[in-house]
């Protein structure tokens, strides 16, 4: 809204062409990320108390003889996060970029769907009766598949065609493979992946919050890279003009990250819960598709990478096939948990990996 | 008028199709047959006998399974089968087709549906289904049929109420009026001489054969006479008739003996249950309305593999009446595996029990006798007649929604909660009524003997293992421990991601946590496995639940101390806590000090938390005195890693140091 008022007022007021700056992509994703931080900070407080006074409690699962953490954190900071961004989207973004709309779409999409668990699980009181595993990942997938259809046919300009459906892998100049028609399904499936991911990592007061940071400043990074001409032609990226809106929305889900982190940090006044979870990671995985890093996140969301292994290796591989577990419990940091690890110890240990994660990722922009 | 007569695979199929078809010659003259089966089923030899034509089909049951191969070879099977019916239903060219279900009538009635879509086939069809819980072919050519007829009405519920009419089933006429008298002396049978007759149905049942077989010498001590039929059954594992061949030469009984009698398959069964004095046989619907018809006593061996469990619902409802006495299959531990089998020893006490016992085996058969009775053949000819005629017949008013017959729940995880609220409900194992009780252990021998345990959220055997314990089942001990010790690898591919023995981890762990700890078992058996388990066990939550178990089954001796102690160096901090609980509970020995003040700077605050409870323990029992621990109080690390509304340790080191300086007035100030 603002850029649009600006474009209007620099034109129409000969005394206000300062808002010039307005066309600048690192003022806009200042601003955004100030915004959201700003409004999660203020709102928190109020948002907190209301929903806790009308008994929205998150509902944790007990394991084996492990009696669950239950320090009643509340439920519903997702939809916090999830208002900041959309608020401060529609303030300082390009609304009719299709990059913007596709974001936009994701987060509107996955909060829907992680509301609805968290609503049901809310009202059964037991994290067991939430959405079917087959049902969310049925919705996440027919999301990851719509998105690939428009982006390999709609998004990039006519002077990058072809681009959209070439394969980037980090450490390699050049793309290795031209997906085609296969890139739909490779996206529906990392957008899942990815999202489901951050879902599992969700567990302990500020685990996911971080890294999804993280994660998101070192995409915001690359989206601004693709999208300068200049720069994208001296590091040898492909220069994807427009895709600068991701680089202020990434910019903007970091402030909301931060802001969300001021409650979250141990002990939590609020959680996220799978409405946050759900929406970050759906716009994790939207945004590593569109600045082309699919492979990136292999290495930047490592955190994310080895929670979701855990789960397969312990769940998949070891209950349902061997028979046995490998881990006390799953995902990984409830087995630290276990092993006599304190929380904040758990917690701040994977910021640290994941701090070092996001610096080896940017690393990538010029080792290639 | 041409009928054609399909279904088969078993007698089940077979017989009232069979009988269908011996009524229509009986009262139309112009009624002209063709029956449509398998090469290799009973419908091959059944049919021929009973004089009416037979051609046969391709066919093959539908696997019940996600594999493609089983998945392809019946698609092909089929396929062949379909031509094969449409060519015989384009030469014969029937009025009426009758399908009793089976796999085998796939093909036909596939052919006429093709065939009726090209207007080539005008044939009327007429469907019977004799079991409570039709088969799934009978559901998919539900739809092809002008009429259908059900055994049991709540079968009706899977068709078209429109379709519908309950007939009952139809036995044969020669069980009608069976002649004891008779068919004895044209078996050459002494009038006198108890007479016991064992037969698994058509298929031929190996449970049943091989405890008759363990059976015989006790029987043949007893003097009663045994026919045995063992039925035709082939499979990769077992033969039917070469099997028992074997086994009785083993033994050195001949099959055609004074006293005992093997056939491969009856054909007058209803001359073998004339001159039966108790019949051992499967609870089918057909079999048990034969059984009530003519009035015989019955000792039933349910078919634990049958469709929602129907069999053994029959076999209780038999029991119920007092026509029949139930001996359910067991659980065996076999060379690795579990299997489903059938106790001679208890075949043979319960078949003597029952022969000596003249008042009861009346009173069985009077039982017998009341059971309602429909006259089946004559409502399945009206049918047929109708059809014949083209008249629509009323459709059938279901009465109620139709409802299970069965209490149980067939989910693992929702039957071991409803068998929980049963046996509380009535006070106790003890108190519950011994059928019931029967019935239930037989369900836990059922998920004992699935192979499809890992069912997530509670896999079958796990539950069964529950089972054992929740209904106190202790006749299942040894096979717990057999699971428990068993060392037989698993597959290579498991091996390499982690697997280790045959029987999971979880199951290994179920048998201590759930099974043992559960029967209270306290045996020497149990100790040394639990003793192994604990010191050897690859799986580290089956050996801290074999630690737990010790503490709690036994007292102390040197054995269970020492392995206990040496639990203490495990690499896995849930075993060394709970080898401390346990040793906790039952060590007198204040030598123990020494190894537990390696723990007192542990990393892991539960180790140390049990530390401090193992002390508490100590000093409450005498095994240590205070003053031993004076100095060691603030050797103990308190951080801990989390602040719950309680702090663990920190209450019980306060509680230890109340202990330690119960005399002095500081602690009891802070207190």
């Amino acid at each position: 809204m603002i850029y649009y008022l600006g474009i209007y007022l620099q034109d129409a007021v000969e005394a206000l062409s300062f808002l010039r700056l307005v066309d600048s992509i690192i003022f806009r994703a200042l601003c955004g990320a100030i915004t959201s931080l700003i409004f999660t900070i203020l709102c928190g407080g109020r948002v907190i108390l209301y929903f806790y006074g009308r008994g929205h409690r998150d509902m944790p699962r007990d394991y084996l003889n492990f009696e669950a953490v239950s320090n009643q954190a509340k439920t519903y900071g997702g939809g916090l996060i999830v208002a900041a961004i959309l608020i401060s989207v529609g303030l300082w973004c390009k609304l009719h970029s299709l990059f913007v709309l596709f974001c936009v779409g994701a987060i509107v999409w996955f909060a829907a769907l992680g509301w609805i668990d968290d609503f049901l699980k809310v009202r059964y009181r037991s994290s067991d009766r939430g959405l079917s595993e087959k049902a969310k990942l049925a919705l996440q997938v027919a999301f990851g598949m719509a998105f690939g259809t428009a982006y390999i046919t709609q998004t990039l300009p006519a002077e990058s065609a072809g681009l959209a459906t070439q394969l980037y892998l980090p450490f390699f100049k050049n793309p290795v493979l031209d997906l085609s028609w296969g890139y739909v399904p490779f996206i529906a499936f990392t957008v899942t992946a990815i999202s489901n991911s951050v879902n599992l990592a969700d567990g302990i007061d500020g685990l996911a919050i971080v890294p999804t940071a993280f994660v998101m400043a070192v995409f915001g990074v690359f989206a601004y890279v693709s999208s300068h001409a200049e720069i994208a032609g001296f590091l040898i990226f492909p220069f994807m003009p427009g895709v600068g809106e991701v680089a202020i929305i990434c910019s903007i889900v970091f402030g909301a990250c931060l802001g969300f982190l001021w409650f979250n940090s141990y002990p939590a006044n609020v959680i996220m819960g799978d409405t946050g979870s759900m929406a970050l990671g759906g716009l994790l995985g939207t945004v590593a598709v569109l600045v082309k890093q699919e492979f990136l996140f292999l290495i930047v969301g490592g955190i994310f990478v080895g929670e979701t292994l855990s789960v397969v290796i312990q769940e998949k591989i070891g209950i349902r096939w061997l028979g046995r577990r490998f881990f006390t419990r799953s995902p990984i940091h409830h087995h630290f948990q276990q092993r006599g690890l304190a929380d904040t110890k758990i917690v701040i240990r994977f910021w640290i990996v994941a701090g070092i994660l996001a610096l080896c990722g940017l690393a990538t922009l010029k080792i290639r | 008028m041409k009928y054609l007569l399909t279904g088969g695979g078993t007698g089940g199929h077979v017989y009232p199709a069979l009988a269908i078809a011996n009524e229509i010659r009986q009262t139309r003259a112009d009624a002209e047959f063709l029956y449509v089966g398998h090469r290799d089923r009973l419908d091959a030899w059944v049919v021929p006998e009973q004089g009416y034509r037979i051609r046969f089909v391709r066919a093959r049951s539908f696997p019940r399974t996600r594999s493609l191969v089983p998945l392809l070879r019946f698609a092909i099977s089929l396929a062949i089968g379909v031509i094969q019916g449409a060519l015989i239903l384009l030469r014969y060219r029937p009025q009426i087709i009758i399908s009793t279900g089976g796999f085998v009538s796939a093909p036909v009635l596939f052919a006429h549906g093709l065939l009726v879509k090209v207007g080539l086939s005008r044939a009327r069809v007429f469907i019977y289904e004799p079991n409570a819980y039709p088969g799934l072919l009978n559901q998919v050519t539900g739809r092809l049929a002008q009429r259908i007829g059900v055994a049991f009405e709540q079968a009706g519920r899977w068709f078209d109420a429109e379709k519908v009419a309950v007939v009952g089933y139809p036995v044969r006429r020669s069980f009608l009026n069976l002649d004891r008298q008779a068919a004895r002396e044209k078996l050459g049978i002494d009038q006198v001489r108890k007479v016991v007759l064992a037969f698994g149905g058509s298929g031929g049942a190996k449970a049943i054969n091989e405890a008759v077989l363990e059976a015989l010498p006790l029987w043949r001590e007893a003097g009663l006479v045994v026919i045995h039929v063992t039925g035709r059954y082939k499979g990769p594992d077992y033969d039917a008739v070469a099997d028992t061949e074997a086994a009785l030469a083993e033994m050195g009984i001949e099959g055609e003996g004074d006293w005992y009698r093997r056939l491969d398959y009856a054909d007058e069964i209803a001359d073998l249950i004339a001159v039966a004095d108790l019949v051992i046989c499967r609870s089918g619907a057909g079999t048990l309305t034969e059984m009530a018809v003519s009035g015989t006593p019955t000792l039933i061996v349910p078919l634990p593999t049958s469709a929602e469990d129907h069999q053994a619902l029959n076999a209780r409802e038999m029991e119920r009446i007092g026509a029949a006495q139930v001996l359910y299959q067991e659980a065996f531990w076999d060379n690795a595996c579990i299997h489903s089998g059938l106790d001679g020893e208890k075949l043979a006490q319960q078949v003597l029990a029952l022969c000596a016992d003249e008042e009861r085996l009346q009173a069985m058969s009077a039982a017998a006798k009341t059971m309602p009775k429909t006259n089946s053949l004559e409502l399945i000819t009206a049918e047929l007649d109708g059809l014949v005629a083209g008249q629509e017949p009323p459709p059938l008013r279901l009465e109620s929604p139709p409802v299970k017959k069965s209490g149980l729940p067939t989910a693992p995880n929702a039957l071991l909660r409803w068998v929980q609220a049963r046996v509380k409900e009535v006070g106790g194992v003890e108190a519950m009524e011994r059928g019931e009780l029967a019935y239930l252990r037989y369900q836990a021998d059922r998920l004992l003997t699935s192979e499809g345990w890992c069912e997530i959220p509670l896999g079958r055997r796990n539950v069964g293992i529950k089972l054992v314990a929740v209904l106190d089942y202790q006749e299942r001990l040894p096979l717990l421990l057999h699971i428990l010790t068993d060392r037989t690898p698993t597959g290579w591919r498991r091996r390499l991601c982690g697997g280790d023995f045959r029987h999971g981890g979880i199951i290994r762990r179920n048998v201590v946590e759930h099974g043992l700890r559960g029967l209270g078992a306290t045996d020497a058996q149990t100790r040394a496995a639990l003793l192994n388990a604990l010191a050897a066990d690859p799986y580290f939550e089956v050996r801290a639940w074999s630690a737990r178990a010790l503490g709690e089954l036994f007292d102390v001796d040197g054995e269970i101390e020492s392995t206990l102690f040496a639990a203490l160096d495990d690499s896995s901090p849930e075993v060394i806590v709970q080898a401390l609980s346990a040793l906790g509970k039952i060590s007198r020995n204040p030598d123990l000090l020494a190894r537990l003040r390696r723990f007192y700077q542990h990393s892991n605050w539960q180790i140390r938390d049990q530390v401090v409870l193992v002390l508490i323990e100590f000093l409450q029992r005498g095994v240590l005195e205070p003053t031993q621990l004076e100095r060691d109080l603030d050797q103990v690390l308190i951080s801990m890693p989390y602040f719950k509304p309680e702090f663990p340790l920190g209450t019980h080191l306060r509680q230890l140091a109340d202990l330690v300086r119960a005399d002095q007035p500081l602690a009891a100030s802070q207190r």
